[in-house]
């Protein structure tokens, strides 16, 4: 995995490895911005499959997750048959065919051909129970029964990784079918790895400084504590100010870059012009 | 990969089965999954044997804490000792504390001085007055509380779901079906045929303390379940003092006078002390199926717990992660100056989605709002 880019520890890395000998779905929660989307797109690259994702949201249903028909090719089919020759019946067969099916998300992953695909479903404590339900029938065989169409079976298993962010508890159910992986805040030094993997032309000086700040700042009691994510727009947004060091000037000019919340930003600042947390980011030896 | 010996296998239930002891929601399949999981990292390293362990059964992040320990003193030995530390984040100690440990440190009334101090009824401390006589009630009383449970059932059947059925009319077209309906026309839309969603069916589960403190309520609270259970038909109701009775069907008479004589000869600990905690978990053992995620559990009780309020933390933790919503009616709540202090209420806090009063109509009538999920 970190000759993907993703910097690892030995947790995660146990983890993916046993989601893929035993063949279950992973979970993986944490907060935002520690980076568990980012763990199905570099497991896709190891395995060379593809990735297909599934976004939850509030209201997902099953034709936006499973399938759908397309309609207008439908609509324009029978328009082109209309000489009568075929019945009926013949007709309704032939365009509720899987030529007519729109394929999303969840029946794409399982009737992907060749090597099997990662399937994320992303944000799953976003939609709703009854999806979660619906969640577990998919997952539990992988198999999805289409009225017009027949039972479709997966040919081969795809690799599940399912994140949440705990928006609400997810069902026990749901859980007994997964492996599953908590990932916390990282530490300094890995945070310190991470940065200079995904920025390679960080200033060294820099980069220490960036992760050092982002700690402390995760010691306070902020709304929206920032995460890697945050941590790499940030040392981002500096390295194309061409900055090799963090000052207090800077580091004022840039607070939006990791302080999504207007109340944090208010409370960094206070901080900032008592002076306190100038002295936590100097560079740790 | 190194095959997994018997002895390992049989350790590993072992483990598991203390687990589960320890409160982790853990089934035969997990055991075998650890297992498994065993049989494909090195089992030298103490640490990989940890992580696939903890990979295979921790389902979520509170229950780390737990396994690590029992990892520790049942795995134990010379081995070498885990690099990373265990990952728990910042609140799950705190989680974890209010969730399993005894409650010594909650704060508790417990002498009668301080009980008094509150001026509210204290639980009963006289004996159990055997069958009570609840016959006394003004029509006008209940025609109210009638009236009552007629909006609360309102509010809790017509609430549109997730999945769609079809239907003649409605605002959303079901293209699938019209289609094949227009084969017939070749290929002309004709008639549309429309979908709707499918009503959600809330339940409603209602588990009334009939215990002595509670008396000056019952009157109300009887004329209340009664009114409710016929007025709305997906409602079961029980009632506990020291034990739990079903009256779901004793409930269901065509008066009100009849429900209560079927009433008093099905319960026979009116009155009596309150073992709140064994009563709900006697409800979570012997009626599962009843509660699911579109279930609405009320517990209408003092929280005058006589019984171990360890008992009543655990129920309450079941029921609040399988219930749709988990709220509880407390009279008291509505006297000025009550604060809910006693040993069962503090045990039951962390676990409640709503904590409200119910001393008279007016505050049922504000029950309505809660109970729509």
């Amino acid at each position: 995995m970190e000759r993907e880019g993703y910097v690892t520890d030995r947790a995660v890395a146990t983890a993916v490895h046993l989601s893929m000998t035993l063949g279950k779905p992973l979970l993986v929660e944490g907060h935002p911005g520690v980076g568990k989307t980012e763990i199905a797109k570099v497991l896709a690259t190891v395995q060379q499959g593809d990735l297909i994702r599934l976004q939850c949201y509030e209201g997902l249903d099953a034709t936006t997750a499973l399938y759908e028909w397309n309609y207008p090719k439908q609509l324009l089919h029978i328009r082109l048959q209309q000489d009568g020759s075929q019945s009926v019946a013949a007709q309704e067969a032939d365009i509720f065919s899987e030529r007519f099916l729109l394929k999303r998300p969840l029946l794409a992953a399982i009737t992907h051909q060749g090597r099997p695909p990662v399937l994320l479903i992303d944000e799953v404590d976003r939609a709703d129970e009854e999806f979660e339900a619906f969640l577990l029938e998919v997952l539990s065989d992988f198999q999805v029964t289409i009225p017009e169409v027949g039972t479709v079976r997966a040919a081969a298993r795809p690799s599940v990784v399912l994140t949440s962010n705990r928006a609400r508890d997810l069902s026990d159910a749901l859980r007994r079918r997964c492996l599953y992986l908590w990932i916390d805040y990282p530490s300094l030094e890995k945070e310190l790895r991470i940065v200079r993997t995904r920025i390679p032309g960080i200033d060294e000086r820099l980069a220490r400084e960036v992760t050092a700040f982002i700690h402390s700042l995760r010691r306070l009691k902020l709304a929206k504590v920032p995460g890697v994510a945050e941590s790499l727009d940030w040392a981002q947004a500096l390295v194309a100010l061409h900055a090799t060091h963090l000052d207090e000037e800077l580091v004022r000019e840039t607070l939006g870059c990791f302080l999504k919340d207007e109340e944090d930003l208010r409370t960094v600042s206070a901080r900032l012009d008592a002076g306190e947390l100038a002295a936590l980011s100097s560079p740790v030896a | 990969m190194s095959a997994v010996s018997a002895d390992l296998v049989e350790h590993t239930a072992r483990f598991c089965r203390r687990l589960r002891a320890e409160g982790l929601p853990l089934g035969p399949g997990d055991t075998l999954d650890a297992t498994r999981a065993l049989g494909s990292v090195e089992l030298l390293d103490r640490e990989d044997v940890r992580l696939a362990l903890r990979t295979a059964l921790v389902k979520r992040v509170e229950d780390t804490p737990v396994f690590d320990a029992l990892f520790e003193s049942f795995w134990g030995g010379s081995a070498p000792v885990s690099r990373n530390p265990p990952v728990v984040p910042p609140d799950a100690e705190e989680k974890e504390s209010e969730g399993r440990s005894a409650p010594p440190r909650r704060r508790s009334v417990q002498t009668w001085q301080e009980v008094e101090d509150l001026a509210v009824p204290a639980p009963s401390s006289r004996e159990a007055l055997g069958r009570q006589d609840f016959s006394t009630f003004r029509d006008d009383e209940l025609r109210a509380v009638t009236a009552l449970a007629r909006r609360i059932a309102r509010r809790l059947s017509a609430r549109p779901g997730r999945r769609w059925k079809l239907s003649r009319r409605g605002d959303h077209i079901s293209l699938r079906r019209s289609l094949r309906e227009a084969l017939k026309t070749g290929g002309e839309l004709s008639t549309l045929t429309y979908r709707r969603r499918k009503l959600r069916r809330t339940r409603l589960v209602v588990l009334a303390d009939v215990s002595g403190s509670m008396d000056l309520y019952a009157r109300l609270l009887l004329q209340f379940l009664y009114a409710l259970q016929n007025a709305f038909s997906r409602v079961e109701t029980f009632v506990f003092a020291t034990r739990l009775s079903r009256v779901t069907d004793e409930l269901r008479a065509p008066g009100y006078r009849d429900a209560l004589g079927n009433l008093s000869q099905r319960v026979q600990d009116w009155s009596g002390g309150t073992r709140i905690g064994e009563s709900l978990a006697a409800f979570v053992s012997g009626w599962p199926r009843l509660v699911d995620r579109r279930t609405v559990v009320v517990v209408l009780s003092d929280g005058w717990e006589t019984g171990d309020p360890a008992v009543l933390d655990a129920a309450l933790a079941l029921l609040h992660r399988r219930a749709g919503r988990l709220v509880w009616l407390n009279p008291l709540l509505g006297s000025p100056g009550y604060e809910p202090l006693t040993r069962g209420m503090q045990a039951a806090l962390p676990h409640l989605d709503v904590f409200a009063p119910a001393n008279d109509l007016q505050s049922l009538e504000q029950l309505a709002r809660h109970l729509s999920l």
